[in-house]
């Protein structure tokens, strides 16, 4: 979802479009609109991939994949319903299929600085490592769960929504993201709690 | 943080969003989404031709449609064929004495009519 404030003139109108009116213009042959609607959506596409496949590289050119392979089905796009449910499930298939293709499972080395407590030496520092250990309790959860709890609390789609992208009830969703939150919020408290703060 | 969540709470969590949130989002979405364009460019299939054959292919079916479309409405007001026709087309002087003749015709004669058209 788009979070970046406007600019002015042309380039506010632009931002103004509606994804449909977007998805139409890049139809029309419009390579612009695509860019455009690729600039919304990259940064949420990034992230669905990145909880998917954890190493940044290979979540970029997932990311990529996805939204090259939404380019080529853009004609089946609905445009009564909202596009970006309809490419994060696209994104999340694309890292999905990727990970699978993966033969071995590369992992993120852990920033020496952080590795130990106690040699933590600025707020930066401290919240790499707390992303770092974010991104490692994502990775011990399923996959379905990882996507489902980022999709909800940080992208803000609906239940129903999510549900649509991962094809599975709403109530299977609700369930997702508590056993996600459950285990997340216990690390963040963890780490409030054991901190130098 | 929120407390402890409800199994059904609909309320996403602004803290656990906002540390997520930074946990995974990479820099420079701009030069990614560069990169992904220029590879949308330079792939063999290029995207924009397919979406172009797909542009081509549509209008094709279209004029196909509205061909079909023009001789079918063409057909339902042109006028139906009615026996005065067929008799004035079938003009000659052996129609004309089946159609003057109070007797109904021979059956030879029929056959024989029919043969000579």
């Amino acid at each position: 979802m788009a979070s970046d404030p406007q600019p002015p003139g042309e380039a506010a109108r632009i931002a103004a479009e509606t994804d449909a009116e977007l998805v139409a213009r890049t139809l029309d042959g419009d390579r612009a609109a695509f860019g455009i609607l690729a600039e919304r959506y990259a940064a949420s596409v990034r992230r669905v991939a990145r909880a998917v496949l954890g190493d940044p590289d290979d979540a970029d050119d997932a990311a990529q994949d996805a939204l090259l392979g939404a380019l080529i089905k853009l004609r089946q796009y609905d445009p009564r319903r909202p596009f970006g449910p309809w490419l994060m499930r696209i994104a999340a298939n694309a890292a999905t299929d990727r990970r699978r293709r993966r033969r071995v499972r590369r992992t993120e080395p852990l920033d020496g600085n952080v590795v130990a407590r106690g040699m933590l030496p600025d707020a930066d520092t401290q919240r790499r490592a707390l992303g770092q250990r974010l991104r490692d309790a994502l990775s011990q959860l399923p996959e379905r769960r990882r996507v489902a709890v980022v999709l909800f609390d940080v992208e803000g789609y609906s239940h129903a929504e999510i549900g649509r992208v991962l094809g599975i009830p709403e109530g299977t969703v609700r369930s997702e993201v508590f056993h996600a939150r459950r285990a997340l919020r216990g690390l963040l408290a963890d780490w409030r709690e054991e901190g130098p703060e | 943080m929120s407390p402890e969540p409800m199994p059904f709470d609909h309320r996403p969590d602004p803290a656990l969003g906002a540390a997520l949130r930074q946990a995974l989002t990479a820099d420079d979405d701009a030069g990614f989404v560069a990169r992904m364009l220029v590879r949308a460019a330079q792939a063999p299939a290029a995207h924009w031709d397919i979406l172009a054959s797909w542009a081509r292919t549509g209008i094709a079916a279209a004029a196909l449609a509205a061909l079909v479309a023009g001789f079918l409405v063409g057909r339902a007001v042109s006028p139906a064929t009615s026996l005065d026709d067929v008799l004035v087309a079938a003009a000659g002087p052996s129609s004309q004495a089946f159609v003057t003749s109070l007797r109904p015709p021979d059956p030879s004669v029929v056959l024989s009519f029919a043969e000579e058209r």
